[in-house]
């Protein structure tokens, strides 16, 4: 098969690369960019686990023809923090011991993050709305809404 | 690594041309959340997935004249978005809340989802419910499917393999509604839905009904005989008494993992005179202190 050419922009950095007609874009982060923050949990957008953001919105990438991600800007977990600075999200996940084996987490922290792009004063139903599409087996939900909500509540103090 | 192969297509004569001269081997795809789990699971097999995300003229809803148009490439993200909508097509609009989760959301389309044709597929019942037309275009020109002719059965449609769908088309009704009914909040499949527009006169007199179901039987379907039985009347006990026996001849659910058929059918008819009690603008009075 013949390999395309596509420029992504990735954390800021861009990337020049010839990826394969069936490539998926989960596997060129990890694989390709060693980027491997965002998980292969399901394959068929039902957990949450390799999710991105993309102009600040959430998309998973286990779904994504590499090539049709041509352009895009995209920001995986790898690069919320600023530096060693955590972002937020993340910072509460820390504080509040949100993390018990961690698979889920980086999904969890980006779709939290865009959760928070898209309203930076959400209530507990808001926040269990949203992350609906994200799986935690380990069933850590209870620290995880209640990370977002002081990280929303941190946010608003830092203004 | 998946079998398949892909090839963008920026603009909607490419893409024409593509399922032109591909045909069956080719398969539009725009964000992939059901298309990814049918090649995962091995029920689609080496196609030729002609990526449409990128066709701008195809994304979008517009209102004019007491229509609504809505480009197939416009995400669900994007109809849950619009005050338009929830002014002027709240079943869509409802729907749209409803629908997969808010990731997924961001990458389904509404084409998409008539595309796939689930019958329970929550666009499609709201859309229906608003008695939409399809429009699908091939190369060299284009048609209008009423929604409810353009399904066949369960992933099945009507459409040509060259054909692609670019948007959907239906008059502005703000007396319509949506409910979803599901085991539970995350990422479920219906069990049943139901999308109502109606239509009344000064007196409150129901002068059109139209009534969509969803996951009760193998497609979408309207429900004819009980838009039949209401029209001409108030909504009201009368109206009420004559949903259930209407309903049984429009309706086949099955049983499956979401639900036995009995208890679909048990429950459609009092999802539809939720939704119908709630397009009409009435209150009802279902609980404890109910006559």
């Amino acid at each position: 098969m013949t390999k395309h050419e596509i420029t992504l922009k990735v954390n800021g950095k861009l990337h020049e690369l010839k990826v394969e007609p069936n490539e998926l874009l989960l596997n060129v982060l990890r694989e390709k960019l060693c980027l491997t923050g965002s998980k292969y949990g399901c394959g068929i957008a039902e957990c949450g686990a390799c999710t991105i953001l993309v102009g600040g919105k959430s998309y998973m990438s286990c779904l994504v023809p590499a090539i049709s991600a041509d352009g895009w800007d995209i920001t995986t977990v790898e690069g919320l923090a600023d530096g060693d600075k955590l972002n937020p999200v993340q910072q509460a996940f820390v504080d509040n011991s949100a993390i018990q084996c961690g698979f889920c987490v980086p999904g969890m922290v980006v779709t939290s993050t865009a959760l928070l792009l898209d309203n930076p004063a959400p209530d507990e139903e808001y926040i269990k709305d949203y992350l609906r599409g994200n799986y935690c087996r380990c069933t850590g939900y209870v620290a995880m809404v209640k990370s977002v909500m002081d990280a929303a509540a941190k946010m608003k103090c830092d203004q | 690594m998946k079998n398949f192969t892909f090839i963008p297509a920026p603009d909607l004569k490419t893409a024409l041309n593509i399922l032109d001269r591909e045909k069956e081997k080719a398969k539009p795809v725009a964000g992939a959340t059901n298309i990814m789990v049918d090649i995962r699971d091995g029920k689609l097999n080496d196609k030729i997935l002609v990526g449409i995300q990128d066709i701008k003229e195809l994304r979008g809803v517009k209102f004019n004249r007491g229509k609504i148009y809505i480009g197939a490439l416009t995400t669900i993200s994007e109809l849950a978005d619009s005050l338009l909508l929830e002014k002027k097509a709240p079943a869509l609009f409802q729907a749209a809340q409803v629908f997969a989760d808010p990731i997924v959301r961001n990458s389904a389309t509404v084409g998409g989802n008539i595309a796939y044709g689930s019958p329970a597929g929550d666009a499609v019942a709201a859309l229906m419910g608003l008695k939409a037309d399809v429009i699908v275009a091939r190369k060299g020109g284009k048609r209008r499917i009423p929604i409810e002719e353009f399904h066949t059965g369960v992933n099945k449609n009507v459409m040509a393999a060259n054909e692609l769908i670019v948007a959907v088309e239906f008059a502005v009704n703000p007396h319509s509604a949506f409910y979803k009914l599901a085991l539970r909040n995350s990422m479920a499949i219906s069990q049943v839905t139901v999308a109502v527009s109606v239509r009344q006169d000064r007196a409150g007199k129901i002068t059109d009904a139209v009534i969509a179901l969803g996951a009760v039987a193998p497609k979408v379907v309207r429900a004819y005989s009980v838009e039949k039985a209401i029209i001409g009347k108030p909504f009201g006990d009368e109206v009420i008494a004559a949903i259930a026996p209407a309903l049984k001849k429009d309706i086949k659910p099955i049983d499956d993992i979401r639900g036995s058929g009995e208890y679909r059918a048990t429950v459609a008819p009092v999802l539809v005179k939720r939704v119908l009690a709630k397009a009409c603008g009435v209150c009802l009075n279902e609980g404890r202190n109910a006559k």
